[in-house]
């Protein structure tokens, strides 16, 4: 019977099929989506995962290692037996039914007083009520008297049931202390074991850490994101500050922790954990890991990514050496980072080639002028050396920092002559009121031997190289901040040499070159030497004539505007110009697209690549319509990296002071202090900050006659004494034959350097002042006797005042006679208990420990006070020394 | 910067490495061969220099001084040390006790060889201020003054490595120490002669060190219980 509206076919048609096929697909795909969800979209957990294996069969190993070698110690062995032992005969025999009837009494003892405990409370309860009934009572004017009779009859049933309490509570506590001292025993055992076991079980925490326990299963723990954030670490493109997320340690899981070392990355353990990561330096847990090498944080889903290798991530991975570049943005004095030698280096290649004269960056704005004044030039050189030291500087000097124009001659010849005429007037009158010096002859061999002996003592080779090779300071793998004298002879005659040497700031107020207190035949006799040192340069024809004609003039003045000459000399006329070059403020922020790589399609698309070759061939990105003029600076590839590195780090983004390393004035003056130090090159001689003092090297056989280490000089010596030694020096060691020069510091300068050993050896209050009207008598008598020569013969090395050691002057120590101008009260203290400590390899021994035993009661401690009172008590009366005189500021 | 993660790794495989791996291995040798020979001087031998006692004559000048930086006897050359440095198993080594006497203001003896680990007491007799300056690399320096009370130090010397020792306070006294890795050491004596004995049979290098000339080697192979003669020869450079 057909129902309208009915369609009994359709009715008895199944789509069971159907269903099932979507119930299936639906099965299907939620299974796809859980799956594509957790596992091919995170990609992390995977590796996660591993880690939790890999450390899981590392702390199994470790556990095995160390459980088998305590299996081994007799020790651990006797333990354990002796605590089977224990349990055995607390659980059989005697203890056991005296520990039975002890627990049974427990039992017992603990009901009894729960009972006593109970009616107490209820009698406390009741007392509560007793004594509410009665303030009602008494503040509705009612008889207070029957109140007061339940209060206290409640009071003496309390006063009945609390010693029953008392002796209660007593008899449970002893026999819990009972039981306690018959598990005394286990107990004091399972703690030895657990001592002595620590190594071992350490490692069970490991385990607890990666995984979950279910009952007796036990399942590694699901992977999930470890992130941290730093807050306010960026800032957005609208310049509002926002967290950096930093996702790394989700796959990098052991970059603090020790013993990953050898495993293949993402699990290996930072290279330089203990001095970078460490809870002193950069705690992962504070810092993460893009704030050094940079990548893209947040992302977890591909290694590119994460890196930040890919193509619109401004910011790629660091890696290795790289990540030195980062450094400066936290900390203003890189040079003191050990685990930054790269970029160190490249600060300080950029701050001594000159790299400043051209181009301006923010924070390098002071330093002055690398080359030599050219105001004077044409009283100098020779014409036609001139010309071809522009024309090429490194045919004559390969190690020169002075870059290659790549000029043609005719070029060159334009420049030397409009140096030439620019300088003539002032050159001309400096060489009238300089006349050649009497007494100098041509080839007189005796004279210039003599020259060359006191070349190769006075300390010239502190500074200077007289021969292929020689050098002191050397900038980079190989550029010499101080010219090689080998050729001298070609480019400056006697006349000027003479000059120069007696006073080389006579003829140039600025120059960086100090005075020697050189006496007139010195200098003389290191003239003559000088003048041996190669030959004449050969004359260009008509070099007078070219020098003259002013198209030529017009035509240098050009050229050196173009070339920007002034950037690093000082010209006349040309004091207000600007630097030629870009600002590099930000170069480290370049994008591709601001990096102009010409028609060079050689070399790789990103910011190293071209960097490097920049640096390499200045001007290689030039085409036929665009000319670059940077020079050719011959810088090794070392040098250029460690350059690349520097530049790299000058970021448009900065880090929020929070973040940054102290940059408070002490680590300002350091900074400041050093430039001027590698200005003058003070490390040519000394060793400071564990660097330099490459004179040494000439004294192999005597170590004792070079000039003195002055790592930690700023705790050694007085500040007013070292001021006023800087800007005019005595010889505190008269038999080193090397001079500390007279530089003519400017008081600032002086002041600096002051400020900088200061800052160096961290001292707050640079001279600890010292009351010698106040040290005790018997200090100066214990002095005299420790002093004398059945001591420690003091005098036997050092001298005091015109008291003189014997044997050979280079044999000898300073004065002591200068301490007390000179020394700080602290630091003498710090030198008599360890010299060798103080400055290794010194010749002074150790007294102590081993001072006599029949003076100041053989107390070491009061015979070094004593030695110290009684050397700051010497000279006095006496006037303080030329150089200790104290300047006033 | 390849070279430093490298030197990094090194460095971590060093410390991983068990210490014994790399260490002289020590223990009872029998059947053991003995090298024996002498060192010979080439050229002439040079005229003996007189030092110049220029302080504290009174205690450094009693005794007449010589310059012992090279001393050649018969042609021989004394004061050398014959070691084997390839040894890495071989005769018990044993840490003994040497003394250093400044009697006169002169180190006597003038080389010292003696295994790591040994003690050297050094005496001042003399009742004037020395100082024992040790210009060492790989063991701590140590500069300790010994004034007239002070008749003996004692220092204790872990690490292998030849040290030149000085007194400060006078110029001219100097002294080798030769602190051997292994028990394989000889210092040739008068005649220029050295014995090492008890030597694992097979096939060594056997350097000779002089502080003047420097240091030569070759290989010599021992049998064993045979002597194996082995003649060097060391001249100026």
């Amino acid at each position: 019977m057909a129902v309208r509206g009915i369609d009994e076919k359709e009715e008895k048609k199944s789509y069971g099929s159907v269903f099932l096929l979507g119930s299936g697909l639906l099965v299907v795909i939620s299974l796809w989506a859980f799956w594509d969800d957790n596992i091919t979209r995170r990609p992390w957990k995977a590796v996660q995962a591993a880690f939790y294996r890999l450390d899981y069969r590392k702390a199994r190993e470790a556990y095995d290692a160390e459980d088998k070698k305590l299996k081994a110690d007799p020790a651990y062995q006797e333990l354990i037996k002796k605590l089977a032992a224990e349990q055995t005969s607390l659980s059989k025999g005697e203890s056991a039914k005296k520990l039975k009837a002890l627990e049974a009494d427990e039992i017992k003892a603990n009901v009894r007083f729960g009972e006593i405990d109970q009616q107490v409370k209820f009698v406390k309860s009741e007392l509560e009520e007793a004594w509410y009934e009665y303030d009602h009572a008494a503040q509705q004017g009612r008889d207070i008297k029957p109140y007061e009779e339940h209060i206290r009859g409640l009071d003496r049933q309390k006063a009945k049931l609390d010693p029953e309490l008392e002796s209660a509570r007593a008899k449970r506590d002893q026999i819990r202390d009972e039981i306690k001292n018959i598990h005394a025993g286990v107990k004091e055992l399972g703690t030895q074991l657990a001592k002595l076991a620590a190594d071992r079980d350490k490692w069970l925490r490991v385990v607890d850490n990666i995984t979950v326990k279910l009952g007796p299963l036990s399942f590694y723990k699901i992977p999930n994101i470890r992130q941290l954030a730093l807050p306010e670490f960026d800032r957005n493109r609208f310049d509002e500050p926002m967290a950096r997320v930093d996702r790394c340690q989700t796959c990098h899981l052991a970059i603090n922790r020790p013993g990953f070392e050898k495993e293949p990355q993402p699990f290996r353990t930072h290279p330089r954990r203990e001095v970078l990561l460490a809870d002193s330096a950069h705690p992962p847990e504070k810092f993460g890991c893009t704030t050094c090498h940079e990548g893209q944080g947040p992302s977890v889903n591909s290694r590119q990514q994460a890196h930040g290798e890919v193509h619109y991530w401004e910011f790629p991975l660091l890696r290795g050496p790289k990540a030195q570049s980062s450094c400066a943005s936290c900390h203003l004095d890189v040079q003191r980072l050990q685990d930054a030698p790269l970029l160190a280096e490249g600060q300080r290649i950029f701050e001594q080639m000159g790299c400043t004269g051209c181009h301006l960056v923010k924070g390098y704005e002071d330093i002055p002028k690398v080359a030599p004044s050219l105001r004077r030039i044409s009283a100098k050189v020779d014409p036609s050396w001139m010309v071809r030291w522009i024309e090429n500087p490194h045919n004559f000097r390969p190690n020169t920092r002075m870059p290659n124009f790549s000029l043609k001659e005719d070029e060159a010849t334009s420049i030397a002559a409009f140096l030439w005429s620019l300088s003539k007037e002032e050159g001309d009158k400096w060489l009238q009121e300089h006349p050649a010096p009497a007494g100098l002859k041509e080839g007189d061999a005796a004279l210039a031997a003599k020259g060359k002996a006191l070349v190769e003592s006075i300390g010239c080779k502190g500074c200077h190289g007289f021969a292929d090779g020689e050098a002191s300071t050397v900038l980079g793998k190989e550029k010499e901040i101080i010219p090689n004298l080998k050729n001298i002879a070609a480019k400056a005659g006697a006349r000027w040499t003479y000059h120069w040497l007696k006073n080389p700031r006579d003829f140039s107020p600025t120059t960086r070159m100090p005075s020697m207190r050189l006496t007139e035949p010195e200098a003389l006799a290191i003239t003559a030497y000088l003048t041996t040192l190669g030959a004449k340069a050969e004359a260009i024809g008509g070099i007078e004539e070219k020098f003259q004609d002013a198209k030529n003039i017009k035509r240098g003045e050009g050229l050196v505007r173009k070339y920007g000459c002034f950037g690093c000399h000082d010209i006349q006329g040309m004091e207000k110009e600007s630097r030629i070059g870009v600002e590099l403020t930000t170069f480290g922020s370049k994008t591709l697209e601001d990096l102009f790589f010409g028609n060079r399609t050689e070399i790789g698309r990103n910011w190293d690549d071209w960097t490097y070759n920049k640096l390499k061939t200045p001007r290689i990105y030039a085409t036929e319509r665009v000319e670059q003029v940077m020079p050719q600076f011959n810088l090794a590839d070392e040098d250029i990296k460690a350059l690349r590195t520097l530049l790299a780090g000058f970021q448009e983004r900065k880090v929020p002071a929070q973040y940054r390393a102290e940059h408070g004035q002490r680590v300002a003056q350091v900074v400041e202090g050093r430039r001027l130090m590698h200005q003058y090159n003070c490390i040519g001689c000394h060793e400071i900050e564990n660097r330099g003092g490459f004179i040494r090297k000439y004294y192999d056989q005597n170590p004792g006659l070079t000039p003195p280490i002055l790592n930690g000089e700023g705790e050694k010596v007085q500040s007013h004494w070292l001021f006023g030694f800087l800007k005019d020096p005595i010889p505190l060691r008269p038999w080193i034959a090397v001079r500390m020069p007279t530089f003519n510091f400017s008081d600032q300068e002086a002041n600096a350097l002051v400020a900088y050993f200061n800052g160096l050896s961290k001292v707050e209050v640079p001279y600890a002042y010292f009351d010698d009207r106040k040290v005790p008598k018997e200090h100066l008598d214990a002095s005299r006797i420790l002093f004398g020569k059945d001591y420690f013969n003091c005098l036997s090395c050092h001298q005091q005042g015109e008291k003189k050691p014997e044997g050979p002057e280079e044999g000898w120590a300073p004065d002591l006679n200068l301490a007390r101008n000179r020394l700080s009260p602290t630091w003498i203290i710090k030198w008599l208990q360890n010299p060798q400590k103080v400055q290794p390899g010194t010749k002074m021994p150790s007294f102590f420990p081993g001072g006599p035993d029949n003076i100041l009661g053989g107390k070491d401690e009061r015979q070094i006070e004593a030695l110290r009172d009684y050397l700051m008590s010497l000279g006095k009366g006496a006037a303080a020394p030329a150089g200790g005189r104290v300047a006033s500021r | 910067m390849k070279t430093r993660n490298f030197g990094a790794f090194l460095l971590a495989a060093a410390l991983v490495l068990p210490y014994s791996a790399l260490a002289y291995d020590g223990s009872a040798v029998s059947d053991g061969g003995t090298i024996s020979g002498v060192v010979k001087f080439a050229g002439a031998a040079p005229a003996a220099k007189k030092v110049d006692v220029n302080k504290d004559k009174e205690v450094c000048g009693k005794t007449a001084k010589s310059d012992a930086s090279l001393i050649v006897s018969g042609g021989n050359l004394v004061n050398a040390v014959v070691s084997i440095t390839d040894i890495k198993k071989g005769k018990k080594l044993e840490p003994i006790k040497v003394t250093l006497d400044q009697n006169g203001c002169e180190y006597k003896p003038h080389v010292t060889a003696f295994p790591a680990g040994s003690t050297v007491e050094i005496l001042n007799p003399d009742g004037i201020l020395h100082n024992v300056h040790s210009y060492s690399k790989v063991n701590t320096a140590f500069n300790i003054a010994q004034p007239k009370f002070k008749k003996s130090v004692t220092q204790k010397i872990d690490k292998p490595e030849i040290i030149n020792l000085k007194c400060d306070v006078h110029g001219w006294m100097n002294a080798w120490l030769f602190v051997s890795e292994t028990p394989y050491f000889s210092l040739t004596d008068n005649s220029g002669g050295f014995k090492l004995t008890d030597v694992p049979a097979g096939t060594y290098t056997v350097e000779v060190w002089h502080e003047t000339l420097g240091k030569t080697s070759q290989k010599v192979t021992v049998k064993a219980k045979a002597e194996a003669k082995v003649n060097f020869e060391m001249g100026k450079k």
